[in-house]
């Protein structure tokens, strides 16, 4: 298994991963998943000279879930990011099989309501929540490693039915 | 020649407590802000970098912490195209000191070189002093 970690995080590569969950994991590869992302040669050398000893692979969602199980089997050890919960859902509905994300990163942004410092939502995030969770992927709420870990479901409890 | 301004950008309170400790050593400073990655996405952290560098026509520096970071990626990100702004990493109080009391005399290029030249210079180790 090369995968290590599975993160929703909006900065993409940066302090957090690179020094908190890169130093204590050691990856060999980092997959940035994003269409937008993986659209732009800029950004693509943008995130590959932030971690200059890391490989990092900036692919489409289409990609990844394609070679999602080859990273699986591969020697080494591999980090995922993604920027919301979305991309997550596509990836996961792509085929895809991560046990779990954490949900290290989704900021501030007008709509978004607060679950904690980190982590702001929105009805398109809560309802793609619904549907990972629904897959049997667990959503799990911490920064850095030596933070305790909550579920998403625990800190944002879904709406009781009307 | 003009100035060059500055804006530091850093994880937490740094900018903001080291340009504290800065003016405790040199006196008062104007024409530097400071700005904190803290709260802010990816994208509305690059917004807040450009809104600040948008003025400085005649260039200047960004100033961040680490390389890698929030604050040096959306740093590159906001200052793509302006080959007036100089950008250096790893900041630390004597670089800091070594631009307000330079600032004045080169251009932001030559500044920021020298800040990189000054900064690795700055860090020494000492032991077994008798």
């Amino acid at each position: 298994m090369s995968w290590l970690l599975h993160r929703i995080d909006d900065r993409l590569i940066h302090g957090q991963v690179v020094v908190a969950w890169g130093q204590r994991m050691n990856p060999r590869r980092i997959w940035v998943v994003d269409d937008a992302v993986a659209a732009s040669a800029w950004e693509r050398e943008l995130l590959q000279s932030l971690v200059p000893d890391v490989e990092v692979r900036v692919v489409t969602v289409t990609l990844a879930a394609a070679e999602w199980a080859a990273e699986r089997d591969a020697a080494g050890g591999a980090f995922l990011l993604v920027r919301d919960l979305a991309t997550a859902r596509r990836l996961v509905e792509a085929g895809a099989e991560p046990r779990a994300f954490n949900v290290g990163g989704l900021h501030y942004a007008p709509g978004k309501d607060k679950v904690n410092e980190y982590v702001y939502l929105d009805a398109h995030d809560r309802a793609d929540a619904r549907a990972l969770l629904a897959r049997g992927t667990a959503l799990e709420v911490q920064d850095v490693p030596a933070a305790r870990p909550a579920a998403l479901q625990q800190l944002d409890p879904p709406s009781a039915p009307e | 020649m003009a100035r060059v301004p500055a804006l530091l950008v850093m994880h937490g309170d740094l900018a903001a407590a080291l340009l504290r400790a800065a003016e405790q050593v040199y006196g008062p400073v104007s024409d530097v802000e400071v700005l904190s990655n803290q709260g802010l996405s990816r994208d509305a952290l690059e917004a807040r970098i450009r809104e600040c560098v948008r003025p400085w026509e005649q260039g200047g520096v960004v100033l961040t912490d680490f390389w890698g970071g929030s604050c040096h990626a959306c740093g590159v990100s906001a200052t793509r195209g302006r080959d007036e702004v100089a950008l250096v990493t790893g900041i630390n109080l004597p670089i800091l000191l070594d631009y307000l009391h330079n600032r004045d005399q080169f251009e932001a290029g030559a500044l920021a070189e020298r800040l990189q030249k000054k900064g690795q210079e700055s860090i020494r180790v000492q032991r077994g002093l008798p």
